[in-house]
C-alpha cells in the first residue's frame, strides 16, 4: 500500500548563532486517505517544523532539507520549484495553525481571505468565490455568514477566528490537511467544537488529516494513529489504541500519565521531569537519557532506533533489552 | 525586582557596563566617536596651529584651494581664508547644537515625565500643549523667535529648543507610562518615597537609555537647525560659522564650488558621527533588535 | 468612519489654530519694543502717521485682551493685516504663493513615500543582504546631509555639467504665455530638483523605516498563513505584508509633514521657489511681521489639515480603528 502523504528519514537543520543545529534527525512518517495521524511530543520536538517542510515553509536561510523525501501520491516534494509548491500549497495541502488570533491578516475581511485562497487555485469570479467563502463559513458552523464574511478578523471570537482558518484550509478540497496544535489557544469546550467539525470535515471531504498537538486527550479523541516525536526523532508509532493503552518508551508512557482525567485542565508535560535538551546540546546517546529512570551507559552513548522490540515500533533500548 | 531599589548602585551600573561593552565593538559607532573627536578637536584647537581671522578680506577672491599654501581650502568670493573659517566655524554649530540638545532635553523629560507620571488632568494638558507645539513648523517658528528676540547664540540655542522638545517629551511620557507599573516603582511607593523622588530617582534612571538615544539624534538634529539658521542669515552675525558661510558664499555658486562645499561636508560629517553614535547607542542598549 | 469623529478631528484643529493665532498675537506683544514699531517693520523707518494707524488698527491703546479680541476677529475675517514692506495685504501675499509650496511638498512626500518604501520593501526581502545595508547607510547619510547644502550641489551639479533640470524658480519667463499644458509640463521641469533635494532626506527615513515594518510584518504568523495559502512571493510582499507595513509609515509620514515644510522653507531659498517659505525668508530679512505672522498661520494651518488627513487615511488603512474613537 503506497501512503497518501510519506516522510521518509527527513533530515533539517537550522544555522543558529549556536551553529548548526539538526531540527529533524531522520523523521519518517505516513498518512493514508481518510486517516487521522495524530503527531504528539513537547513543544520544540520537531512537530511544526515536520509540518513547514510538508508546506515547503522552511524559512530558508537560515533551515535547509538536508536530507530525506516527502512524497504526495508518490510525487516528490523535496526540492520541488517553488513555482509547483504554491501550487500545491492550499490546494492539495493545506495548514491551520495554532494562533487563530495572529493567523489572519488584519487589514483584509475574513470572507476576502477566504475568497483569496479559492481563486488562487480555481478558475472562478470574484464575485462567485466570495460566493463560496460565505457557504464555507456556514459548513464551519459560523452564524450569519452572510454579515460574518464581511467582518475583520478583530471583530470575531478566536473560536470563530480558528473556523475561519479551517473554512480557508478546506476551500480547496486538500487531500492533506495539517492542523497544527488547533486548539491550543481556545477555550476548553471551544476546544470540542473545533474537533468536532474537524472530524465531520474530514467525513465530508475525505481529507488526510495531520493533527499536532501536545495533548493527549486530543490524540485519544481524534488520531486513528500516533506518532510520539521527541528531539527531531520519531520514538514511537502505532495505531493510537496501542499507543494509549500500552506505550512503550518511557516518553510516551510519561505523556499518557498524564492525561488529565474527566478533561480538567492538561497540567500534561510538566510531570516529567525536565525539559527537551536545546538542539545545540543534543549528544551521541539517546536525547531522552537525562530524563528517564531506566537510563544505561548505552542510552549515554549509542541513539536507540525504531524498531518493534515489544507490543509496538519504538525507539529505546530499555524497551530492546527487556527492562521494562 | 524589589531588590533594584535596595541595590540600585549594583543593578544600574551592570547594564550600562554590558551596553558599553557592545559599543566597544560597534564599529561604526567607533568611527562616528573618532569622526566627532576630530571635528571637535580641530575646532578646540585648531586655530593653535593655524591662525588666522575668518573674517578679514586677505587674498584675491574666489582662489581655489590648493593653489596658494597659505590658504589650502581657498578663499570665498570676498577674498576670505576658508580655512580659518572651517575651523573657527564649527565653534557656534557643535555649541549651539549641544546647548539646544540640552535644552531640548530638559524642557522634553520635565513635561513628559510629570505627564507621564501624574497622568490625568495633567498629562491632558501637557498632552495638549506638545501636540500645539508639534503643529508649528519647527524652523519657521525658530525663525520667527529668533528674529523676535534678536540671533545671539543664546537666543539660537533657545529657540531650538523650544521647537524641539515635543519628541522628548513624548518619548519620555511613553517611557514613564510603562516604567511606573513595574514592581520597583510600587516597591518604593510602598517605603513611603514621595513623588518627587520616585520620578526624578526612581523612574528617570531606568527611562534613560532610550532618552540617551533621543538626545544623541537631537544633537544632530540642532546642528542641522543652527547651520539652517545661520545659512538664512539669521545667525549671530558676529560669529563665524559653517552654515554662515554656505549662506554667504550661496550667490557665487556658480563661479565657485569650493566655499559652499568644504563647509556643507563640515556640517554633514559632523551630523554623522553622531547619527553613527546614537545608533551604536541604541544597539547597546537594545542588543536584541541586533539580531534581526 | 463616523461623522461625529470627523466634527471632533476638525473642531481640534481648529482649536490649535486658534491657539495659533493668540501664540501671533503674544510674540509679537513680548518682542522688545513698541509693538506699533514691531508691525511696522524695523526695517521700515515708519512715519508717526503710520504707527498711529497701526495702533488705531490693533487697537494698540487698549487694554490687552481688547486687543486680543481685535487681532482674533481680524484673523477670523481673513484679515492678516498689511505688510509694509510689500504694501500688499497679507492674505493676498500668502494666496499668490500658497499653491507653489503646496506642490513642492505633496511632491516631495509622495517621493519620499513612494520611493523609500519601494527601496525599504526591496532592504526587507534579505535583511542581511546588500541593499538593506545600503538602506541604512543611506539613512544615515540622508539624515545627515543639511537640506539646502544638498539643494546648492545639485545646482552645481545640473547647472553646469548636465544642464537637462532647471535649477531657478517655478517657470520660464519665455513660456509665460505658452498654452496650458506647455506650461504645465515648464512647472514640473522647474519641481523636479527642488522636490527630489527635500525628498531625499525623508526618502532615506521612510526606506529604514519600512524596512523595519515590513521586517516586523514578515515575522508574523498572517504572511505564514498567506503562504499557506500558496500566494506568490509578490502578493505576499505587496498585498499581504505592505498593507500592514504601512500603517507606521502612515503615522511617520504624518508626523513628518510640520518637518517637510521646514524643509521646504530651505529649499524654495535656494530653488528660488515663489512659496510661502520664499516668502518667510524675505519677511524675515525685512523684519515684516505681520506676513512672518501669516506664514507662520497657514503653515501651521497645513500641518493640522495634513494630520487630520492622516488620521482620517489611519482609520481607513486599519479597520481595528474604525467605529473607534
Amino acid at each position: 500500500m503506497s501512503a497518501l502523504l510519506a516522510i521518509e528519514d527527513l533530515r533539517v537543520t537550522f544555522n543558529t548563532r549556536y551553529g548548526q543545529v539538526t531540527a529533524l534527525d531522520g523523521v519518517s512518517l505516513h498518512v493514508n486517505a481518510g486517516e487521522t495521524l495524530g503527531v504528539v511530543g513537547e513543544s520544540g520536538c520537531g512537530k511544526s517544523i515536520t509540518a513547514l517542510a510538508t508546506m515547503g515553509l522552511i524559512p530558508m536561510p537560515p533551515g535547509r532539507i538536508a536530507g530525506g523525501s516527502i512524497r504526495l501520491e508518490g510525487e516528490e516534494l523535496v526540492g520541488a520549484a517553488p513555482a509547483r509548491m504554491r501550487g500545491l500549497r492550499g490546494a492539495d495541502i493545506a495548514m491551520i495553525f495554532q494562533e487563530p488570533m495572529t493567523s489572519l491578516n488584519p487589514v483584509f475581511t475574513v470572507g476576502a481571505q477566504i475568497a483569496e485562497a479559492i481563486m488562487l487555485h480555481q478558475k472562478v469570479s470574484p464575485d462567485q468565490a466570495f460566493k463560496d467563502a460565505i457557504a464555507l463559513l456556514d459548513r464551519v458552523g459560523i452564524p450569519s455568514p452572510d454579515a460574518r464574511a464581511r467582518d475583520y478578523p478583530h471583530q470575531l471570537s478566536g473560536g470563530m477566528r480558528q473556523r475561519v482558518m479551517i473554512a480557508m484550509a478546506v476551500s480547496c478540497r486538500p487531500k492533506v490537511l495539517i492542523a497544527d496544535e488547533p486548539t491550543t489557544a481556545l477555550d476548553v469546550t471551544v476546544q470540542a467544537q473545533i474537533f468536532d467539525l474537524l472530524n465531520e470535515i474530514q467525513r465530508d471531504f475525505g481529507a488526510a488529516i495531520i493533527l499536532i498537538t501536545h495533548d493527549m486527550g486530543a490524540i485519544s479523541e481524534m488520531a486513528d494513529r500516533v506518532a510520539v516525536m521527541y528531539a527531531g526523532r520519531v520514538i514511537e508509532e502505532a495505531q493510537a489504541d496501542d499507543v494509549l493503552d500500552f506505550p512503550q518508551h518511557p516518553y510516551a508512557r510519561g505523556l499518557i500519565d498524564c492525561i488529565p482525567a474527566l478533561g480538567r485542565e492538561d497540567h500534561a508535560l510538566r510531570e516529567i521531569p525536565g525539559v527537551v535538551p536545546p538542539l545545540h546540546l543534543l549528544g551521541a546517546g539517546c536525547a531522552f537519557a537525562d530524563r528517564c529512570e531506566h537510563t544505561n551507559a548505552r542510552c549515554k552513548t549509542e541513539k536507540p532506533l525504531l524498531a518493534a522490540h515489544g507490543h509496538h515500533p519504538a525507539a529505546c533500548h530499555a524497551v530492546e533489552e527487556g527492562r521494562i | 525586582m524589589t531588590d533594584q531599589t535596595t541595590q540600585s548602585s549594583y543593578k544600574a551600573e551592570s547594564p550600562a557596563l554590558e551596553a558599553w561593552r557592545m559599543f566597544r565593538r560597534n564599529i561604526p559607532a567607533l568611527v562616528g566617536v573618532a569622526l566627532l573627536a576630530v571635528i571637535v578637536g580641530a575646532t578646540l584647537y585648531g586655530t593653535f596651529f593655524y591662525a588666522g581671522d575668518p573674517f578679514e578680506v586677505v587674498w584675491a577672491p574666489h582662489e581655489p584651494p590648493g593653489v596658494t599654501p597659505d590658504f589650502p581650502l581657498g578663499t570665498d568670493y570676498l577674498g576670505r581664508n576658508l580655512m580659518a573659517g572651517m575651523l573657527t566655524g564649527g565653534g557656534p554649530t557643535l555649541t549651539v547644537g549641544a546647548a539646544a540638545a540640552a535644552i531640548t532635553m530638559v524642557i522634553g523629560i520635565t513635561l513628559g515625565a510629570l505627564a507621564g507620571y501624574y497622568g490625568g488632568w495633567v498629562d491632558n494638558l501637557l498632552m495638549r500643549i506638545t501636540e500645539f507645539f508639534q503643529v508649528l513648523p519647527a524652523l519657521l517658528f525658530a525663525m520667527v523667535l529668533v528674529t523676535l528676540f534678536s540671533p545671539s547664540l543664546w537666543t539660537i540655542a533657545i529657540a531650538i529648543g523650544v521647537v524641539s522638545w515635543p519628541q522628548t517629551a513624548r518619548l519620555t511620557r511613553a517611557e514613564f507610562l510603562k516604567i511606573k507599573e513595574l514592581e520597583y516603582v510600587t516597591a518604593a511607593r510602598a517605603i513611603g518615597a514621595r513623588n518627587k523622588r520616585i520620578i526624578w530617582r526612581v523612574i528617570l534612571p531606568n527611562a534613560m537609555p532610550p532618552l540617551i538615544v533621543s538626545a544623541t539624534l537631537t544633537i544632530g538634529v540642532a546642528i542641522l537647525f543652527e547651520a539652517g539658521l545661520s545659512f538664512l542669515g539669521l545667525g549671530d552675525p558676529n560669529v563665524m560659522s559653517w552654515g554662515l558661510m554656505i549662506g554667504a558664499n550661496r550667490e557665487y555658486i556658480l563661479d565657485a564650488w569650493w566655499p559652499v562645499t568644504f563647509p556643507g561636508l563640515a556640517i554633514f560629517f559632523t551630523v554623522f558621527a553622531v547619527s553613527l553614535i546614537g545608533d551604536g547607542l541604541n544597539d547597546a542598549f537594545n542588543p536584541k533588535l541586533r539580531e534581526r | 468612519m463616523s461623522s461625529s469623529y470627523l466634527l471632533r478631528r476638525t473642531g481640534y484643529g481648529l482649536l490649535l489654530m486658534l491657539g495659533v493665532v493668540v501664540l501671533n498675537f503674544l510674540l509679537i506683544r513680548l518682542a522688545p519694543g513698541d509693538p506699533a514699531v514691531v508691525i511696522a517693520g524695523e526695517m521700515g523707518g515708519a512715519t508717526e502717521e503710520m504707527l498711529e494707524s497701526i495702533r488705531e488698527e490693533y487697537g494698540l491703546n487698549k487694554p490687552v485682551l481688547t486687543q486680543l479680541a481685535i487681532y482674533v476677529g481680524n484673523v477670523l475675517q481673513g484679515n492678516l493685516g498689511e505688510s509694509f514692506f510689500f504694501n500688499q495685504p497679507v492674505s493676498k501675499l500668502i494666496a499668490d504663493r500658497i499653491g507653489p509650496t503646496i506642490l513642492l511638498v505633496i511632491t516631495a512626500q509622495l517621493m519620499s513615500i513612494a520611493l523609500g518604501v519601494f527601496l525599504g520593501v526591496i532592504a526587507a526581502r534579505k535583511p542581511n543582504g546588500a541593499m538593506s545595508a545600503f538602506v541604512s547607510v543611506f539613512a544615515t547619510i540622508g539624515y545627515a546631509v543639511p537640506v539646502f547644502w544638498t539643494g546648492i550641489m545639485l545646482i552645481i551639479l545640473f547647472a553646469s555639467s548636465f544642464p537637462i533640470f532647471p535649477v531657478e524658480g517655478m517657470q520660464s519667463v519665455k513660456l509665460r504665455d505658452a498654452a496650458w499644458y506647455v506650461q504645465t509640463i515648464d512647472i514640473l521641469h522647474h519641481l523636479v530638483l527642488p522636490a527630489f533635494t527635500l525628498a531625499i532626506i525623508y526618502l532615506a527615513q521612510y526606506a529604514r523605516l519600512s524596512r523595519a515594518s515590513m521586517l516586523e510584518v514578515l515575522g508574523s504568523d498572517y504572511i505564514r498563513t498567506a503562504r499557506a495559502k500558496g500566494a506568490s512571493e509578490k502578493s505576499v510582499l505587496f498585498k499581504h505584508a505592505l498593507r500592514n507595513a504601512a500603517l507606521p509609515i502612515l503615522t511617520v509620514a504624518g508626523l513628518q509633514f510640520g518637518n517637510l515644510i521646514s524643509g521646504a522653507l530651505l529649499v524654495e531659498t535656494v530653488f528660488n521657489w515663489p512659496g510661502m517659505g520664499r516668502l518667510a525668508f524675505d519677511s524675515i530679512l525685512r523684519r515684516d511681521y505681520p506676513t512672518i505672522m501669516g506664514v507662520l498661520f497657514f503653515a501651521s494651518a497645513m500641518v493640522v489639515i495634513a494630520n487630520i488627513l492622516t488620521d482620517i487615511s489611519y482609520r481607513w488603512a486599519d479597520p481595528r480603528l474604525r467605529g473607534r474613537s
